[in-house]
This record gives structure tokens, sequence and C-alpha cells, in this order.
């Protein structure tokens, strides 16, 4: 594969242009990172080869038409492609297009007709567009499509000349082989070049592994970096959030994705990592106070906390048959799901996310529900179509081990809520 | 030693066959399968057993924990490949069982022994891979199409034998002296784990004991109007009996029990138009073939969509009423993972019993084999029913004016260890979300 392995000389480099110290050389953790971030156990490398799989699955529910997306040949490795099993795509199809709905649902919050057929919406917010600009966090994004379909949706007119007003930010973080990796990717295809954008405006640097646009940062950075941010008496000080992740804005509304990523890292430092982010958006205006006393804190001190959510879409139920034996077979493949029997229902998604300072709601359901109740007919009935699934029972044991959970907490400093849209979609009751 | 037992022997050690031996073995399968009919007699005793799936290892955990052919009676219900990653080796060592104990073994088509099917679903990649061409592929699908639709297993005794001591913790109902063990269920070292009894003879006029309700309640649904619903051209087998006119119907044996991959067709009201159905083709997108190997029992009325996109879904009240006119005591079928392995419903009308454990590597779920045992109470004698042979036992003992079910023993067993003697290891490489 491509993961060949940056220097960690680098880390110390300038980057042209919008590049800058990274930060990753310096500071306390600096000592630590090296050995840990430079992928160079080989727990890590499973993990990043994690991604592989991913790709492969989406590019082949793209061939079979569960999806419509035109980068995702660009971004398989060449000679990985692989038509999976139906049950597979269509695990696929319901993952990606949930995840695609709530960010529709907080790009653009007004009810779609992707809405479930039997529950009739009243669109309870004004038709007026949101003034702002939107800031979308993925976490381990590896070779993720999402940033180019959007960017590729966007109105022309905000595209090349970007008005920050109306517009998105999208942040990708992962680690640097597969950032590197990715970049390669976009080099190589005039396609997803044109997604990115006018070459002038394109910042890569100089290790390969960064790239940043006026609306596209991809950041090589091991998220245990920010965990051991989010952990030490001090506050994210602003310049240091620009040198771990330059072009973040910490005033704007901000969705965080963790698209079966967080599950990797040791409960604990899954928990710091979000906790880093709860504290950024916390307190954008407020530079060194410390925001680390969670919701209630927050709401007294950060006067102009913007708006937050999240997205989680990982594995449940890791207690009963399919999901011990889940866990067996991830084992001889040297993956580890550190937080699943931390996070193993949908209830403790929940509470996880209410824990994090998610105020304003948190919700979740499994994909065989999302299937069933978010998917309409009509579009259940071209799916199913495309591939005859041999076994039901399989699909639901299935669908019943994975999960989206999503929360939100509205800014604090007035104006429109953000979230509107997300509260109209329907979680699912049980545990 | 012959070269089909040479073939069987290195089947069994999970090593190929060369192309021109599976051509030749294909061929004589087929000679043989054109024989039968859509609906294959079989005589107790004999071991059901559901889907392989392609898992080789499994299927020898199989024949371990049921015993080895020829000396146990098989009745294969289907889906022999696909899914698993040695279709070819299960498929071809059933096959060549088949052709060298040919009224030991019994196999019948699934859903999965269909071109299409198994273009999609890994059987056609398998043979790409492993004999570098589509060849064999094309043998074993000409063979899928002469595959019977169903089986009749007939003689099957109402009261198992019990096995020995049970486990410590074998939930099990009284055992009375008038009672006779009606299940019986196994783990894999042959210990029983539950037992359940009924009454030896129960007489029409008396009501069963409530936990044995099956019979009476599969009478109860379809009584009102017996007579009139039989058809006349059923010769009957005393002792099946299953209704009022019959009337002097004797023998402990039970109804017959109705082996299908799937299940029941809304085309199909009897077992004889099963036996109409030119079945030497493609499994078809729709109609009565396909829904035979397609359908699904679901606790509703009547008949419902399939969510699998072929076949249909059956109510109990479906099953009962078919039981009742075709003098069938229970309908045996595969088709659908159950985590325990087998499962009763209906108050034991229909079982799905399922045979592939840890299914696809990912499934977690344990399998099962269904025993049923010899009637040896009228000598031996095997009554036919259905009219296939129109004849009758001529009598025994015993009125039974209900269709007894079978007693019924399942042995349940799990995934074989992965240091299986020699053989290529298993890879339990299942696909996840990540």
């Amino acid at each position: 594969m491509s993961a060949s392995q940056i220097p960690n000389l680098n880390t110390l480099r300038r980057g042209g242009g919008r590049g800058r110290l990274r930060g990753r050389g310096g500071g306390d953790f600096g000592s630590e990172a090296p050995s840990r971030r430079g992928g160079s156990s080989t727990k890590d490398r499973v993990v990043q080869g994690t991604d592989n799989d991913a790709s492969v699955s989406r590019l082949s529910a793209v061939n079979l038409g569960y999806l419509d997306d035109p980068f995702a040949s660009a971004l398989t490795p060449p000679g990985q492609e692989t038509r999976r099993l139906p049950i597979i795509n269509r695990g696929t199809y319901v993952r990606t297009t949930t995840i695609d709905h709530l960010l529709a649902q907080f790009l653009h919050p007004c009810p779609t007709p992707t809405h479930p057929p039997d529950s009739p919406q009243t669109p309870t917010s004004t038709p007026t567009p949101t003034p702002k600009a939107k800031q979308i966090i993925s976490l381990g994004a590896g070779s993720d499509t999402r940033i180019f379909r959007l960017l590729a949706s966007l109105p022309p007119h905000t595209h090349p000349h970007p008005h920050p007003e109306e517009t998105i930010i999208y942040h990708e973080l992962d680690f640097p082989s597969n950032t590197a990796a990715k970049i390669r990717a976009i080099r190589a295809a005039p396609h997803l070049q044109r997604a990115v954008g006018d070459p002038e405006n394109v910042t890569v640097s100089p290790a390969a592994d960064a790239l940043h646009t006026p609306h596209y940062h991809l950041h090589p950075i091991d998220l245990r970096q920010l965990a051991a941010v989010a952990s030490s008496p001090c506050p994210v000080a602003k310049e240091n959030l620009q040198a771990l992740l330059p072009g973040l804005d910490p005033s704007l509304p901000t969705v965080l994705i963790s698209e079966c990523c967080l599950i990797y890292l040791e409960p604990e430092e899954a928990r710091r990592v979000v906790e880093f982010f709860v504290q950024v958006f916390d307190a954008p205006a407020v530079e060194g106070q410390a925001g680390a006393g969670g919701a209630g804190a927050a709401a007294e001190t950060g006067a102009g906390a913007a708006a937050l959510g999240i997205i989680v879409y990982e594995p449940i139920r890791p207690d009963d048959a399919f999901g011990r034996t889940m866990v067996a077979n991830l084992a001889t493949r040297g993956i580890q799901l550190q937080t699943l029997h931390r996070y193993a229902s949908l209830a403790a998604q929940r509470a996880r996310l209410r824990a994090h300072g998610f105020r304003d709601g948190q919700a979740a359901a499994d994909v065989d529900f999302l299937w069933e109740r978010w998917v309409a007919a009509a579009e259940k009935e071209r799916v199913a179509g495309l591939e005859m699934l041999d076994e039901m029972e399989e699909w639901r044991l299935l669908a019943r081990h994975y999960c989206v959970a999503w929360g939100w907490r509205e800014g604090l400093a007035g104006g429109q809520p953000v979230f509107e849209g997300w509260r109209a979609l329907e979680g699912q009751g049980e545990d | 030693m012959s070269d089909l037992d040479r073939a069987i022997a290195q089947l069994r050690a999970c090593r190929l066959i060369p192309e021109s031996q599976v051509r030749e073995l294909c061929y004589k399968a087929r000679e043989l399968l054109i024989e039968e009919g859509n609906v294959v007699c079989v005589d107790a005793p004999v071991t059901i057993c559901g889907d392989i799936h392609g898992q080789f290892h499994d299927l020898m955990e199989l024949f371990r924990v049921g015993g080895d052919v020829p000396d146990t009676n098989y009745l294969f219900m289907g889906d022999f490949v696909d899914r698993g990653f040695y279709s070819l080796e299960s498929f071809l060592l059933l096959l060549c069982l088949k052709v060298r104990y040919p009224d030991r073994i019994t196999l019948i088509r699934g859903n999965h022994e269909s071109r299409q099917i198994t273009t999609v679903y890994g059987f056609y990649d398998e043979c790409i891979r492993k004999y570098g061409s589509a060849n064999v592929w094309r043998y074993c699908c000409e063979v899928f199409d002469y595959l019977a639709l169903g089986a009749l297993v007939l003689g099957a005794s109402s009261g198992l034998e019990p096995t020995g001591p049970a486990l410590e913790t074998t939930s099990s109902t009284m055992s009375l002296d008038d009672s006779e063990l009606e299940t019986e269920v196994l783990n894999s070292r042959g210990e029983v784990t539950m037992s359940s009894y009924r009454p030896k003879q129960p007489r029409t006029d008396s009501p069963l004991l409530p936990s044995l309700s099956q019979d009476k309640s599969a009478t109860s649904s379809t009584t009102q109007n017996p007579a009139s619903s039989m058809p006349p051209l059923r010769s009957g087998w005393a002792g099946t009996g299953a209704t009022g006119d019959s009337s002097g119907s004797y023998a402990t044996g039970t109804g017959a029990v109705l082996c299908v991959h799937g299940g029941l067709s809304p085309l199909i009201d009897s077992v004889d138009k099963i036996r109409l159905i030119d079945r030497k083709q493609e499994v078809p997108h729709e109609g009565a073939m396909c829904d035979l190997l397609w359908s699904d029992p679901d606790e509703i009325d009547g008949w419902g969509l399939s969510p699998r996109g072929a076949g249909f879904l059956f109510g109990g009240d479906i099953v009962k009423h078919f039981n009742y006119k075709n003098d069938l005591s229970l309908i045996a079928r595969a088709h659908q993972l159950v985590m325990e392995g087998y499962k009763e419903m209906f108050d034991g009308g229909i079982v799905t019993v399922w045979s592939a454990p840890n299914y696809c590597y990912r499934c977690g779920n344990v399998a099962s084999i269904l025993e049923l045992g010899e009637d040896a109470s009228n000598g031996g004698t095997v009554a036919r029913s259905n009219g296939e042979y129109g004849r009758s036992n001529g009598g025994a003992a015993g009125a039974a004016a209900v269709t007894r079910s079978p007693g019924r023993r399942y042995r349940v067993f799990e995934a074989a260890a992965q240091d299986t003697r020699g053989m290529p290891a298993k890879k339990p490489v299942a696909d996840y979300f990540l």
C-alpha cells in the first residue's frame, strides 16, 4: 500500500504559504509524539489500514449503483477494486447516506425529501438561509470522498471566489501516511484537483502531507496529540490551535464527524479528543480562559461559544454472539475496538454525548433502524432492487451492530439556532 | 479402491479432484438425479440438515456429530454453496457421496443452487479461482437443475428412544409411564440439554396436555369442515389419519414430513402439485418452483410479501391447512439463519433447521441437525403416503385420529475448531464496516 512513512523531521519544517510550524515538534507533547505518531507501531498501521476497507466497500457500492460518487474510484488504491457482498453494500449505503443527510440538515436546515415518509415534517425553521459559514471536522477521514462531493455541489459563485459567509470549511484529520496518500491521489486525478479548486489557492506542505485551501484543510496529525492537549492543565491557546490545526475557526458553527475513528483509541484518549474540540468551541473569543468545566462552566464563561454538533458512526452491542464474534475476528486482524465496551449501546452513546456537553439534543439509531425508517419507500425499493439479499436475518444481525449517534449544542451568542434540522430527525428509542 | 472412493477420500481431506473427474462425477450424478421425482420419498431413520454454504470444516463437524455416511442416512435441504470459502469441496463431496450411496443420502435444491445467485454470492468466483475457468461451475449448475425440489420422510416414529443421562441443567417435562419422548436436544458432546414428553396414545376425544397442544391446535383450526376438504384422490396412509374420515386409523406412526428448502407457495396447495412442476431448469424469478426455494414462515395471517425480493411469507394458518390437507405432521425447511440452530413455529407445524455454525464466519450462531427415528412398531414396514404406492400399511395397533408429529432429536453443534487435521485452515476473514 501507499503508506510510506513520513520522516518525523518534517514536523519541524516550515510549510509554504498558509503552512506554519504545526507545533508537533514543540510543546509539552513534542517529546512523546515521534514514537507514537510516526505510525511506526503495528497497531497504528493496522488502524490506518482500516481505511482501505472503507474505500473498497465504498467503491463496490458505487459501482453497483447504491451510491453516486464520482470520486470513489480515484480514492481507492489501484488494484483493490472488488465486489462486496450485498449486505455490506447496503450497510455502506445506509452509513453514507445517513451522515450525508445529517450534514445536509446542518448545512441547509430545511427538511428534505429523504425524511421518513410516514412522519411528514412541517418546516420549523424559516426559509432564510443561515448567513454564516459552517465548518465540518472529520476525524480519521482517510480516503473519504465527502469533501469532494460537497465541494462539487457548492454553487459555482461561492466556489472559485468564496464568500466566506455562505460557504463551508472542511477539515480532515488523519495520520500523515493517510493524508500524504490522499494528496497523492488528488494530484493524480484531474477531477479531484478541479474539486479542490484554483491551484493558486492550494498550499501543500513540503512533506506533501498537509493541504490547505480556503475550503479544505487536510491535517496530518495523530489525534492522540489533541487528547494530550485536552488533558493538559492549560487551555488551548489560540496560537497553539493555529499551530495544531491551521485554518480552524473556533467561532463558526461546526460539526465533528467520527466515522469509525474514535473507537480505535483508548477510551480515555477518545474522550479527550472530543473534549479538545468541546473546549476549543466553548471559548472561541476568550483566550486563555479555562474552559475545561464542561457544559455548565461553558454556559457561564464562554459567552461567545459557537454551535457544535457531533456525528459518531461505530459498532455497538459487543456482548451478544455476533458481537463477540466480531471482536474475536477483528482481533485476528490486529484490530482492537477499544471504546466498544464503554459505548456498547444506543443509550450509552446518547449518555456519552450528553456527558460531553451536547446538551441540546442527543440521539442514536442502529443501521437496521436507519434503513427501515430513514430511507424513503421509493428509494428503498430502488436499492433493494439492485441486488437480491439472500439472508434477511444476517442483514438485521449485522445492521443492528452499527449505529449513528448525533448530538449538539447551540451557540451562546444568540442568533438563529443551527441544529433545528437535527431536532426533527427520528432517533431510536431503545437501548 | 475405486476412483470414486479415492475422490471421496481426497475431498474429505479438503483437496479438490481434477476437472475431468468433476465432469464425470457431475454426469453420473445427473443420471441419478434425473430418475428422482420432484419430491423424493425417504424412509426414516434420517438426519435432516439445513444450509451448509461452503463451510467445509463445519460439514465435517456435522458428520462427526451426526455419524458418518453410510452409517447415517442424510437429507440435505440445499444451499450447499456460496458464502463460505469451500463451496466446491463441500458440494463435490456431497455429490460423490450421493453417487456412491444413492439410497443413503438425499440432496434437494436450495435457492443458492442457481446460476444467477452463485455469480453474486461467491461460488462462481471460487470455481474460477480454483480451476481457472468456469467449466466446473457450469458442470455443477447443470447438476443443480436436476436436484429434487423436496422430499417426504415416511415412517418416522412418534416417540424417541431416550439418549441417556441428561445434564444436570437439562430442562424437561415430566417423564410419565404412559408418555413418550417427543423432542430431545443434544449438544455436540452428545449430552441432553432439553427433552419433552407427551402422552403415548392420545385419544381423539380427550384433550391433549396443554404443553403438547400442537396436534390439537393443528386440527382445531381445520376441523370445522374436515371431510369436505379432503381430496378424494388421496388413498392415505393409515395412521397418518389427520382427519375424521379415516375412521379406525391405527399405528403409532406419524404423518409424513415434507422437507423443502424455503417453504410453501400460494400456487401449491398439495404435495402432488409440486410433482407437476417442470423442475429441470434454472430457478425462475417467480412461480411455484421459486417460492418453494425462497419463501419463509412468518408470524402473519395468510400470505405476505417477502423482504428478500423472491418467494413469499406465509403464516401459521397456511401451514396448518397445508399439513392437514396433505397428511403431513411437520414441514422441515432451512433457508433462514436461526441463532439457536433450529426453530419450531406454529405449534410445531414447521421447523427451520440451520446447519452452518458461525455463518459466514461472522454471525456467532450455533447449528443443528434434526434426527427422525424409525417407527419399529409395524415390523419395519414403511408405509407410503400421498398415494405414492397406493397402499396403506394395512393397520397395526392404536388409534390416532390426529396427525402425530414425529419424535424430533436436534443435535446442536458449534463451528469446527481452527486446526482441523491437516486440512487447509479456515479463513475467518469476514467483512465488517470499518
